[in-house]
This record gives C-alpha cells, structure tokens and sequence, in this order.
C-alpha cells in the first residue's frame, strides 16, 4: 500500500472522543481485570493501550468496543454513554488480532459486510468497499478468498472492513503481532499514515513498547488493571513516572541514588561518587531511585582518579550488530549499558569508569 | 459444485412431491390384530369395495387394547378387526367399544353370536381356532423323542428344554392355554400341570405364535399355539406336524369391535358389515388364514383344522375374559409357577 | 427528560420484534383455526369447510364471537397489552415490565385453561364443585393456540431482555426462552407425567404404597439367581449386561481405533467404513442374522455340533445372544469416541517419552495409556446407557433374559396391561441410565487430558509395541470377519426363497415389498412396504433439519454465551441423551393423548420424538465445531453493527457445515431405525418401517423383514452423500484455530 494509490474517495471521518469514568471489570468476585480506570482519548488522536500480558489493556479496548460490559463506572464515546449498549449498537470497529475476516466470504463480502448490516444498498456498499480496498492499496482483491492472500494483505482487508463504516472510534487489538518483523515496521506505518490523513479516532492495544512509541500520539501504560502512566511517547520515555514505566518502555537500569540537596527545583544527586544535577520532579533530600537508560551510560578505560565516574568491570560484552551490549559490575551493581562504537569493544574482565549522561538519568518519583 | 447442489435439492424437493398424498374425504382407521397381510387384504378389499379410505395399524391385540385404553379419553381408531377375543371382551367390559347388531348376524354361527351376547354386542366373532401345539419332525427325530398327542405328554420329562410357549401376562395365546388349562384340569391340578410344564419350558416368548414359528424355522421343537398357526407352518413347507391334545382343549375366537366415539362411526359400520360377508371371509384362505371363519357359507380350506373332529371344552369366555379372573389367574402363575427354577 | 442512548435503542429494538410477534399472535387469534385439526396439521381441507364459522376449524376469535368457548376470551387482553409501549418513547423499564407481565399472564393462562378443560368438560372434579358442569369441551392446541403461545413467549424473552439481561439481546433471550421451553414441554413434562403415574393406582388415585410396593417387586430387583438355578430380577439382568457390554465395546473401540492408527495399517478407512455399518443398520437385522448363525438350527451350531459331535443347544437366547448383538452394535459408538481420544494424545509427548529412553512398551504403559484413559470411561458409560436402552436386541434374542427394556414395553402392551408398572420399570431404568450420565458428566466433564495444541505438533504416531499390536489384529481380524459375515448373511437373506429350508435364490421378498405398477394414473406403489417407507423418509426427512436447528442453537447458546443458569440449562438439554427410548416412548403416550397438547396418532409426535431424543447428538456436534471457530469472528461481526441473529446466520452457520451434515445425517439415520419410542407412537397413517418391519419378523417372513432393511441401508448410504452434496463442503481451505487474546 502506498500513498499514492490512496484516493480519499468517500469515506469520511466522524472521530469521537472517547471518556472513562471510573471504569471497573470484574468477572465473578475474584478477579478484577481493569479496575476503576478514568481515561480520555481526544477525537482524532491515536492513543495506545500498553502493558505486560493480563494487565487489562485488551479489556479496556474490549469495553470500548462493547464486546465486554463495565461492571462499575461510565464509558462515553462523542459525549454520550454508551456504558449498556452492545458491540452491535456501538458506532465502534475493531481490527482483531487474528483479523477475524470471515473464511468463507470473499475479501469483497468482507468489507461490505458491515454496510450491509447497517442497511446499506447492495449497489452502495459495493461501491465504499471498493473505495475501502482502494484506500488499502487492495483493488481487484475483491473476489479472493481470504485464504488466498498474505499475512499482511488479510491485516489490510481488516482495516478496510473497519474503516468504510466510518466509524467514530477504529480499535486495534495488536495488529501486527501475527506479521514478520519487517512486515510490522511497513504497515504501522500505513495505519499511522491512514489515522492521521482521516483524523481518526484510535485505540491501538499492544505489549510492544517500541510499536507503541512509533504509532502512538499518547500511550496509556497500564499495570495490574490499573493506569500506570499517562503520556506522550517521549514523556513516557524521558519522564517515566515509575520504575515499572522506566523498565517497561526501553530498558532502564534502576540504581539507588541519594539527593542532597534541592534547589528551583533543581536536585543535586549522588550516585556513588558520581555527582549529577537533576530535574527533582519534586522530590526532596533523601534517598531516590534513578532510572537511567542503557545508550546514557559511557564506559571508558579506567584511569586512576577519574572523577565523577563509578569503577566497574566488564562481565559481559555482546556484539548485536549495530552496537555492543556491556554488563558492567560496579558497586550499585550489575549496569546494563550499550555502546554504539562497534569498533572498539573493551574486553571482558577489564576495568572501567562508568559515566553518566547529563541528560538522560531521571529521578523516579516515590511511586505508590 | 453449485449446480449439483441444485440438482440435488430438486430431485429432494421432487421426492417430497412424490410423497404427499391427496388426502381422501371419506376414510376409517382400522386397528387390526391379526397376520399383517390379512390386514392388508382387509384394508385394501374395503378400499376397492367402497372407495373409503383405510388407515391400518397393525399391532398385536394386546398392543391394540393398550392402545384403545391410552386413548380412551380421545379415540383416534374407528374400528378394531382381529386378534384373540379375550383384550376384545375386557374392552367391551371397560366400556372402550360401542355396542352394534349387524344385519348381518343371520349369516354367522352360533359361537360368533354367543361371543357377541356374552359382551352386551359391542363385539362379534369373525373367525375361531382351538388350541393345541406343533412339533418340529425332524428336531423330534434328530433327538430321538417319541411323538405327543397330548397335553400330560409334555410333562414328560424327555421333552425338558423342548416346550415352549408365550407368557401369559404378555400374550394372549398364552393366557387362553393356560384359562384352557384351569378349565380342562381344575384350578389346583391345572396350576400343577403348569409348574409340570414348567420344568420342560426352555423359554416363555413374548409373543403367542412365536414357538411355532421357532419350531418351524429348527430353533424349538415343540411349541403350544393355535392350532392355525400351525398349519399356516405346515402349509409354508416347514416340517411342523399340528396336535389336537386327546384332552380336549380350548380355543378363540377372534374378533371385532367398533370403538366408542369413534371420529368415523358410520364408515366404521360400513366395514363392519362388510368384514362379517361370505366373499370377504372366503379370501382368509389368500393369506394362509386356516381359521374357521363365523359366516356359515365362508369356504374353509382342507388343511384347516376341523373343529368338529376335535374335543372342545366348554369355554367360559365370559368368566375368564373378566378383568379380575384374568389378573388373578396371572397373579397365581406369576407367584407360583413363574418363579420355579428350572 | 431524555433518556440515554441505549435505552432508546433497546426500546426500538425489542419493539420491532414485539410488533412481529403482536402480529403473529393475532394470526393465531384471529385468522387461523384454534384447535387441533382432526386429519393433521397438514391438511388444508379446512379452508374449504365451514371455516372460519364451524367450531372444529373456527379462530380463537370467531368462538368467542359466536359465544363458545368463552373462556378463551381473556387472552385478548395479554395480546393486545403490549400496544400501550409501542409507538412511544418510554422508559426501559416501564416498557419491559409491560412486556414480561403480557408475556407471562397470557402464556400461564393459555395453559392454565388447556389443563383446565378438556375433553369432558373441565378435569378436575374441584372445578366442576366449584363452578357446575360446563357442558362444553375442547380439543387439543392447533395452529392458533400455537401461535398464540409462541407470542407469549417471545413478549417475555423481550421483555427480559429489555431489562438488560445478556446486553439486552433480544435474539438470545429469545433463543434461551425457546430452547428452555420446548425442553420443559418434550422432555421434562412427559416425564413428570411418567412419574405421577407411577404414584397412582388403577383406578387414578394417589397412591405411594401401590408405587412402593411396584418398585420394590420381586420381579425387579430378585439376587435369586445368585441362589437358585432361575433368573434374577430385571433390574440386575440390564445391569449385568450393560457393564459387560459397555467394558467389551470398550475394549474392541481401543482395539480398533489403535489399529486404525497405531500399526501402519493401510486400509484404516476401509475398517472405518466398516464399524459405520451397525449405526445405519436397522434394528432386529443383526439379531436375526445372529439367529440364523448361532440359533439351534444356525449355520456355526450346526456345524460346530456336527465337528465335535455335540447335541446343538439354544445357547444363544438370552444373555449371549444379546451380548454378541449389543456388542456388535455398539462397538463403532465407543471406536468413534476412543479414535479421536487416542488421535489427540500430541505424539510430542509419546517422542518426549522415547527420546528420554523409554522403550514403546514402556512409552505405551506410562504415557499413552493414562492420556487416554478418561477416553475409555467415556467409551464404557456411552456403552452402558445404549446397552440399557437397546430394545430390538432383547425382543429377538432375549429368550428368557428379561431386561428392563422389553419388560417396559410388555408391561404395556402385554396382556397384564398395567401403565403404572411400566413407569415403574421405566423410572428404574431412568435412575441407572441417569447415574451414568451424570457420572459422565460430573466425573469425567473436565477431565480431558486431550492434548492437541492447534499449533500443528510436528511429528506421528509411533506404532503399538509388538506385543500389543499382534493381539489386536487378531481381534480385528476376528471381528471384521465376523461383521463381514453376517452382513453377507443379510444381504443374501434377502434374496431366498425361505431361510433354513429352501435356499433358492428369488427376488420375491423384493417384489412383495417394493412392487411398482403402472395403471390409467401413473406410477402405482404397489409393494407393501411403500406406504411405511415412504412416511418413514418424510419424517426423517423433517426431523433432521429440525434436530439440527435445535442442536446448533443450543450449542451456539452454551459456547457463545454467558448467562446465569448455564450449567443446569447444558444439563437439560443433553439429558435425554440418558432417556431410553422406551421411557419416551411411554412417557408420550401418557402425557400427549389429551388436550392441551394432543399429539398421539399424528407425524408430529414422532417428529418430535426423533428431535428431542438426538438433539444431544447436534448439541454436541455443534459444541466441538464451534469451540473450533475463532471466537473474534464473531466478535468482528458484532462490532460490524451485525446483531447476534445475523451473526448467527451469516458467519456462525456457514462456518458450521460439517457439524450441520454431522448433525443431518446422525437424526436423519436414528430416525429411520428407531424402534423403542416409535413402536408406541405409530399410527394408522403414520406406520414406520421399523414397525413393519417387527410386523414381519413377529409374522415369520424374515425374507421380507430382511430385504426391507437391506433396502433401508442403501437408502441411508444413499441420504448420508445427498446430504453431503446439499450441505457441500466447507468454501475455506484455511483451518481456523482458536486463539485466545489475553492482555
């Protein structure tokens, strides 16, 4: 699919907002999957649903859909609730993650399907289905089974089926995840390309963090059914509220770290013999956690005396291709640390000084 | 793919067609007890005769009674032709029928009219048979046993796993040998001989003409029956020789009754009257039907059974077609021969 | 105020189907006869007949015009209830009690007057005290009244649904409704009856002693075989029988579904073929085949007393008769369930198991054994209830073996002629066969160890150990020739003169059955078995589709959705699978002869007999191809704005066509040889071949009796592939797993 052969044909956005309030899922008494959840998604803004596996993203965009009922709260999508209606009355699509299309029908009959049940004129759905394939970069696609077709073309029959409904919310339930990884950069990039042309409104559930920077206008983290964090991909990875957020977007070595003294919000923090001025992100003195990312810490050859560096030794020292991944044991601990320059690895065994980035290290908040 | 698909429903939806059958005005359900292609005969005679449509079922005539009292409340039979007159009279007793005198009673003898008065005419005697047993030739051969002739001969103990007869709680025929029994013997020496005959009974069938037909097919040598059934073996080439026992014995009498509130009552008169004609009984003989027909001028076959040149006893169908005698008389076989071990 | 969305929506909606059901009902009321016609629901000779003013063919409506029947009067008013939400904007909860109080009033009513007067005027004496004689009387439910009820219903479904429950889904409250109360009407009321009139005696009256003292009668439950040289009590006969036939089937399914596909055996199709042969097979024919073998004149006694100079015995009548027949019969039953037991064991865990040094044998003893081990309790149960339940087995080969079944049907049509004792015998067999079933279902429900992933486990199946292989084939091999032999028995029975006496070769039997005549009309059926072969086709014919429908639905209930209840509503709907047929069959006659719901002598009671008494078989079809489908297929379409019906319709059902032709071919086949119900619910114009056929072997024409049913087998084989045409195959060469999402 390219943009090119993209006509904006006749399919309109109608994007709405999308509102939780206090949104709780229980099944049976035990189990709470999302619980008592307050979000927001603006209309036309792609947001993404990530966390680790059961942490109740794929239920939250469940309810949003109507294919799970909230136990507690209200859900509102343009302004009205909708928290008692079903799937069916909901003006919501969703392209499922094993796409769902229907075997038996044609990739035609597919994306007609929808216009058919809400009404539309046989000749008319014919006609937006086609304009939908269009959109996807499928015309002529139309009699073919869906078996008949790839991996990537079944996911882009998916779309199309949801979009020609104009709905005024498109959910994705971790669309990429049955594709190869060189097929899942190309078609984020198209979905991505297709929300923001529609200015559609979009929730897009996956567990992969790197996925989820990529697509995401603001990505929601989510943690044993609650909300982690809320954010824009870079606030989430240069501002983590958490260390599970620090952890969980990009990897992050967490050391133990105490501030000294703060001031204008600036805090002085030392980590072992390194000294570093931070943001505080109100934090006083005392003990604190930082999070410091594997690219922000620098190792050198070692040098008597070398200030505000760490001592460490290398463990480990692994050639991934485009740069080399260091386990460094200092006193802190064991730091994870990458370097870019491929052409010169320290061996294993040897002394180092550890550096930190002036930016970069971020002082975790006291998280509940 | 699609066309044979087409085709196949056509040929369905044309086998469907086929199938349906205009429904005729005018019709009679007829319950009929006796040897299916009798029945048919029956059936199909009375639609050529008078164009009424028959709906038969055939089922034995204890399955007939059973049927007639379960739908006592809402009958769906108009009349019921055949079978042992015993479930006949306990209908009649039950109030089940409806009472009837046919024109055509002149015609008929004495035995059909008596049956017919015993009942209050709400049933009649179209054909009867005296009972009595049949034995296999060659089986009696192959195991060397001497040939019976009558009832105290099948206590001998050489015939032990030989007899076979029906059970009288589920069989009709059965229940008239062993009324016959009680009548010939007496209750107490009767009830002997049946747990006598117990001893040499190698298996008590369900239904009453099957130890014959076992006889006939080689799997029982001896089996006690109506004498007709018999010959009806005989007549199909099976090596089965009929006893009339020296003793006297007892014998049936077929009949007919008109159900109470029947939905074709008038049609129903209509086949009653007909079923009773010299030509209808004559055609018994089509079927291999060796009973002794009620019309006085129906032909009846040289191989039948002449119930003249055979003892009957005086049978007292009135007393022993009752409810009550009939339990009682099941109850005392149940408890006490029933349960012997062999 | 304005209400919220979903309100609006859910009001609109349940009154779309409400205006559909007003309508119907008012058919039923006003235009279409109320009562039962007397010559059958499908005829029409009533339009030309005094309709709509006679009484026998008169609307609800035009009796209470002409001042009969005015009791039906009332219903108007639960009909026409539903007008005051219809058209408005109305609260939800206004609307949906409006709708369950119609819904509810009407159906209870409806009923409550059926029960209440019948065809002697009202039926219970305390009415009559109360209000005198009526001297008047009416007949059973016809269209109208069925109609009416159906409106009834589906005013409650709606209502309820309105109340929210299930998402408010109109389609599957209904369903759930429907499924609910046709179960309570065709199973659950016939039974109740069956018991009640366990507890009265003779004459009517209530009475617990007369049922305890059947209950616990000698006759059933006597040990005196285990003292003396005579038989025990029925009830020990059928159980005894049951556990040995449902341990041999057992053991010969594993036999062969192990040599189907664990030997390298080629031909495992052919033995598959095979074993389907005694499903089609119409009752009776292997017990007289079995006869002419074994019997004292059969061809093996003969022969064998001949060899070793014995005296020929009748050894086959009873216990080993009925068990060579049952086992005969049953052996596929319990080889299609271990086959996909032992097919599913993932051939990963037997390699796992070899590549940790464990030899076959001992791979086979510690692995495959125990996996499939739950299989065989399955297997052992399914051959306990159908040993139970088999009628035409024992009626042949019996002899004096009394077993439960037989002596249900004698204790009705026998000349002892005694209902209550057959309800008697009939809840005792109901009470073993219900044991098993639940023990099934309590004990081995869960517990499935079947290991298939979907992920395409690599790898096959490796063989049997030798030792275990060489004795298998034997018994295969013993069986097949076994089964070969007595089919050649039935086919070439058909075509002698007499069996036993005179072997020439004839077509008689043939002409005298299937005979066809040409006169001034056309084509003329002459045989006479045209009549009950053709009635039997039409009604299997029609229950099929019907089963089928009823099964899918309720699977798609049971896999598809959640509601409160579930459990007990699975239980219910898969119980008559444990109700032998002579129980229904009894259990029919008692509770469907009178008005309101007068069935007996009509196709319809058959129809329904055969739906109900397979329906567990669709259910179950249905269950395992639906859990095959992705459930986000369903879930795509809802979120397509399809509502759960067209859902139904267009992605579920076209995606079920294989359990569709399972389920056709399965109730199409039970259908044309059922006998322990059928015998009871035959009529005049309704004669199944199955009861002909006992016509003619009770009669002595096995010749007959046998090229009747050689017939009936082709004529299945030929059904099972036009079904297949019509059904066709399955559009989609992409085979859909279940995935589940879990995030």
């Amino acid at each position: 699919m390219t943009l090119d052969n993209m006509t904006q044909g006749e399919i309109k956005t109608r994007a709405a907002s999308v509102e939780f309030k206090s949104v709780t899922k229980r099944y049976g008494t035990e189990v709470t999957a999302v619980d008592d959840v307050s979000l927001h998604v603006e209309a036309g803004e792609l947001v993404t649903l990530l966390g680790p596996s059961g942490c109740g993203k794929t239920t939250t965009l469940r309810m949003i859909a109507g294919l799970e009922m909230a136990t507690e709260g209200k859900i509102l999508i343009g302004g009205s609730d909708v928290t008692q209606l079903p799937a069916t009355d909901r003006d919501v699509s969703m392209v499922f993650q094993s796409y769902a299309l229907f075997p038996h029908m044609t990739v035609l009959e597919n994306v007609c399907y929808g216009l058919r049940a809400s009404g539309k004129k046989k000749k008319q759905s014919v006609e937006l289905a086609e304009h939908g394939l269009d959109l996807v970069g499928l015309a002529g696609y139309g009699s073919r089974l869906p078996s008949e077709l790839s991996g990537g073309q079944q996911q882009r029959v998916a779309v199309a089926r949801a979009l020609v409904l104009e709905p005024q919310v498109l959910l994705f339930d971790e669309p990429l995840s049955n594709l190869d990884a060189k097929l899942r950069r190309q078609v984020r990039e198209d979905i991505r390309d297709i929300q923001q042309r529609l200015s559609l409104t979009v929730v897009y559930v996956t567990h992969d963090q790197e996925e989820a920077l990529a697509v995401s206008d603001r990505i929601i983290v989510m943690k044993n059914a609650m909300i982690a964090q809320v954010g824009s991909p870079r606030e989430l990875y240069e501002q983590p509220a958490s260390e599970f957020v620090a952890d969980f977007i990009g990897e992050a070595n967490i050391v133990e770290a105490q501030i000294s003294a703060v001031h204008e919000g600036l805090a002085t923090v030392h980590v072992g013999d390194v000294t570093l001025n931070l943001d505080s992100r109100g934090l006083a003195a005392g003990s604190a956690k930082l999070a410091v990312r594997p690219n922000r810490i620098f190792i050198e050859p070692h040098h008597p005396g070398s200030a505000d560096a760490l001592v460490g030794s290398v463990l480990k020292a692994t050639y991934v291709g485009d740069r080399i991944e260091y386990k460094v044991a200092t006193d802190l601990g064991a730091l994870f640390c990458t370097s870019e320059a491929t052409d010169r690895q320290v061996v294993e065994g040897s002394e180092v000084a550890v550096r930190f980035d002036d930016v970069g290290p971020v002082l975790l908040p006291h998280s509940a | 793919m699609k066309q044979i698909q087409k085709l196949a429903a056509a040929v369905g939806v044309a086998l469907l067609g086929c199938m349906s059958q205009s429904i005729a005005a005018e019709k009679v359900t007829y319950y009929c007890s006796a040897q299916e292609d009798w029945c048919q005969l029956m059936a199909s005679g009375f639609e050529e005769a008078t164009g009424i449509k028959v709906n038969m079922t055939r089922k034995s005539s204890g399955e007939t009674f059973a049927q007639i009292k379960a739908e006592a409340d809402n009958p769906k039979g108009d009349v019921w032709w055949g079978g042992t007159g015993d479930p006949h009279l306990q209908a009649a007793e039950e109030g089940l029928t409806e009472a009837y005198e046919s024109p055509m009673r002149g015609e008929l003898h004495d035995w059909s009219i008596s049956q017919s008065e015993s009942a209050d005419n709400k049933t009649i005697g179209i054909y009867s048979g005296a009972l009595g047993y049949g034995y296999n030739e060659e089986i009696l051969k192959a195991n060397n046993l001497p040939e019976p002739a009558c009832w105290e001969d099948l206590l001998k103990p050489e015939y032990k796993g030989h007899v076979q007869m029906a059970n009288p709680n589920s069989s009709g025929t059965a229940y008239t040998t062993l009324a016959t029994i009680v009548q010939l013997f007496g209750e107490d020496e009767g009830f002997e001989f049946m747990k006598g005959l117990h001893k040499n009974i190698n298996q008590y069938t369900k239904s009453g003409s099957a130890p014959i037909k076992a006889a006939a097919r080689g799997e029982n040598t001896i089996g006690i029956v109506f004498m007709h059934d018999a010959v009806k073996q005989a007549a199909s080439g099976f090596p089965i020789k009929v006893v009339a026992p020296c003793e006297g014995t007892g014998y049936e009498i077929g009949s007919m009754s008109l159900i109470k509130d029947g939905r074709n009552l008038e049609n129903a008169k209509k086949f009653y009257d007909w079923a009773l004609t010299a030509d209808v009984q004559s055609r018994s003989l089509e079927v291999k039907a060796f009973q002794v027909m009620s019309n006085k001028s129906a032909e009846s076959s040289p191989q039948a059974p002449d119930l003249a040149s055979i003892k009957l006893i005086d049978y007292d169908f009135k007393k022993y077609g009752s409810s009550a005698e009939r339990k009682r008389l099941l109850k005392k076989w149940d408890d006490e021969v029933s349960t012997l071990p062999r | 105020m304005s209400a919220p969305v979903s309100d609006v929506l859910a009001t609109r909606r349940g009154s779309r189907v409400v205006i559909l059901w007003l309508f119907i009902g008012l058919l039923g009321y006003f235009v279409l006869p109320w009562y039962m016609l007397e010559d059958g629901f499908f005829s029409f000779e009533w339009l030309f007949d005094g309709y709509p003013f006679d009484s026998d063919y008169a609307p609800g409506a035009f009796l209470v015009y002409q001042g009969e029947k005015i009791w039906l009067t009332p219903l108007i008013l639960p009909l026409l209830l539903p007008l005051v939400v219809l058209g408005r904007k109305t609260d939800r909860r206004f609307f949906s009690t409006v709708l369950i109080v119609a819904g509810v009033s009407g159906f209870f009513y409806l009923f409550a007057q059926g029960f209440a007067i019948g065809i002697r005027g009202f039926n219970a004496e305390w009415m009559t005290a109360l209000f005198g004689e009526l001297g008047d009387r009416q007949f059973g439910f016809g269209y109208g009244a069925v109609l009416l009820a159906c409106t009834f219903l589906f005013y409650l479904t709606t209502g309820i649904a309105a109340r929210g429950y299930i998402n408010g889904d109109v389609f599957v409250v209904g369903a759930i409704g429907f499924i609910i109360s046709i179960v309570a009407i065709f199973i659950f009321f016939p039974i109740a009856q069956m018991l009640s009139s366990a507890l009265h005696d003779n004459d009517g009256a209530y009475s617990l002693s007369v049922f305890v003292e059947k209950f616990s009668e000698n006759k059933i439950w006597g040990l005196a075989c285990l003292t003396e040289n005579r038989g025990c009590g029925v009830a020990w006969n059928s159980l005894f029988l049951a556990v040995i036939v449902g341990a041999t089937t057992t053991l010969l399914g594993l036999v062969f579904a192990l040599v189907a596909t664990r030997s390298g055996f080629r031909y495992g199709n052919w033995l598959r073929a095979l074993t389907v042969l005694p499903i089609i097979t119409p009752p009776f024919v292997i017990g007289l085949a079995i006869i002419l073998l074994f019997g004292l004149s059969g061809t093996v006694t003969q022969w064998v007393a001949g060899a070793l100079d014995l005296q020929p015995s009748r050894w086959v009548y009873g216990l080993p008769g009925i068990m060579i027949a049952q086992m005969l019969s049953f052996t596929p039953i319990a080889f299609l369930v271990l086959i996909g037991v032992v097919e599913g064991v993932s051939p990963s865990m037997e390699e796992a198991s070899q590549t940790l040094r464990a030899s076959r044998w001992y791979t086979f003893k510690t692995v495959t054994f125990p996996l499939i081990r739950p299989g065989l309790a399955n297997a052992f149960l399914l051959g306990f209830i159908e040993s139970m339940a088999d009628f035409g087995n024992p009626l042949v080969l019996g002899g004096n073996y009394d077993v439960l079944s037989t002596e249900i049907f004698f204790a009705i049509v026998g000349a002892q002629n005694d209902q209550g004792r057959a309800a008697v015998l009939a809840i005792v067999l109901l009470l073993f066969t219900l044991t098993a079933f639940y023990a099934q279902r309590r004990w081995l429900g869960k517990k499935s160890y079947i290991t298939k992933t979907g992920k395409g486990d690599g790898g096959s199946h490796s063989l049997m150990p030798k030792r275990i292989m060489y004795p298998c084939y034997a018994i295969a091999s013993i069986w097949v020739v076994f089964t070969v032999t007595v089919y050649g028995m039935i086919i070439y029975g058909g075509f002698v003169e007499t069996w036993g006496l005179n072997h020439t070769l004839t077509l008689k039997h043939y002409i005298t059955t299937f005979a066809i005549g040409f006169n001034e009309f056309g084509i003329h059926f002459k045989g006479t078995a045209w009549d009950s072969f053709f009635t039997t086709l039409k009604i299997a014919a029609t229950a099929a589709p019907l089963t089928a429908i009823v099964g899918l639905i309720t699977a798609y209930l049971l896999v598809r959705q959640q509601f409160r209840g579930k459990d007990w509503f699975e239980f219910g709907t898969m119980l008559s699978f444990a109700i032998p047929g002579t129980v229904v069959g009894v259990s029919y006659i008692l509770a469907f002869n009178v008005p309101p719901l007068e069935l007996t002598g009509t196709g319809i009671i058959l129809i329904i007999s055969f739906v109900f008494r397979n329906m567990p078989v669709g259910v179950r079809a249905g269950i395992a191809s639906m859990s095959q489908l992705d459930k986000s297929l369903d879930e795509a379409s809802l979120t397509l704005g399809a509502n759960t019906w067209r859902t139904f319709r267009k992605v579920i059902l076209p995606l079920m066509r294989p359990a569709i032709l399972a389920a056709l071919v399965f109730s199409f086949v039970r259908a044309m040889t059922a006998i322990s119900a059928v015998i009871f619910l035959v009529s005049a114009e309704y004669n199944m071949a199955t009861s002909y056929i006992i016509g003619r072997v009770e009669n002595n024409d096995y010749g007959i009796a046998i090229a009747y049913s050689t017939t009936l087998i082709f004529v299945m084989l030929a059904a099972i592939l036009l079904f297949q045409l019509l059904v066709g195959r399955n559009q989609t060469s992409r085979p859909f797993q279940t995935r589940t999402n879990v995030g």
